[in-house]
């Protein structure tokens, strides 16, 4: 019973984990889709009571089936171009004035080596 | 009058980085560019306190907390009681607001303020590090 228990815990947190990155992920593409503020705070409160309607659900598997429908749901409408930081990986920025390897300095001294 | 007056000031307000707080003038009179070109990036700034006055002013602009309770310690979800889809759209405020990029993995350690300030200032020291 208690291996049962366990195990049942197990995946009821990794369901929480499931739905907390399906927000997220949704959230921030439903960003992308309307750009304006005034356009984004409807869509997410839209999205959000999407997540509260199913907060009591208590069949395991049910909950499963529903986390994997929205997931099918956020991957066919997820945004082809979405906005990246610009210093993050594959923003606009990114890697754009690397530190130079270590060992490397310039010496501000203008040439004047070679006249001397 | 008085109060629209100031309701109208704090919301047309113009941040004007005080000189000398950023900008410092070498011998010859002119600014150091490093440090200009940092008071000019909307960016997150550095500095420490600024950047905990930025966070606590957003979390308590957060309409499901209660203002009073916010503080640099206070727990998002046991003393602000916030439940875990709260918080992620409060750590989307904060990407936003940093124009930082918070992974999956890191938006759950984020618990506190001071976490959050944290997390924030490691962010930029590498991005200034990298960029200078």
């Amino acid at each position: 019973m208690s291996v049962n228990t366990a195990s049942y815990l197990a995946r009821r947190t990794a369901q929480k984990e499931r739905v907390k990155t399906l927000y997220r992920r949704a959230l921030k593409d439903t960003l992308n889709w309307a750009v304006h503020r005034h356009l984004f705070y409807p869509d997410a409160d839209a999205l959000r009571e999407k997540f509260e309607a199913n907060r009591q659900v208590e069949d395991i598997e049910l909950i499963d089936r529903m986390i994997a429908a929205g997931e099918a749901t956020h991957n066919k409408w997820r945004h082809p171009d979405p906005y990246i930081v610009p210093w993050a990986p594959g923003g606009t920025k990114f890697c754009r004035n690397p530190t130079p390897p270590p060992g490397i300095e310039i010496i501000y001294d203008y040439g004047r080596e070679d006249n001397d | 009058m008085q109060s629209l007056r100031t309701t109208i000031l704090n919301h047309m307000r113009i941040r004007v980085p005080i000189r000398g707080q950023f900008i410092t003038e070498d011998m010859n009179g002119m600014y150091t560019h490093v440090q200009l070109v940092r008071a000019c990036s909307t960016a997150a700034s550095v500095n420490q306190d600024q950047v905990m006055d930025r966070i606590v002013k957003l979390v308590k602009k957060f309409t499901k907390i209660d203002a009073a309770k916010v503080t640099e310690t206070a727990d998002f979800q046991k003393d602000l009681s916030l439940d875990s889809l709260d918080r992620v759209e409060l750590v989307m405020a904060f990407e936003e607001e940093f124009s930082v990029e918070i992974p999956d993995a890191e938006a759950d350690k984020l618990k506190c303020c001071a976490d959050v300030a944290k997390y924030v200032i490691s962010g930029s020291n590498d991005k200034v590090s990298e960029s200078s």
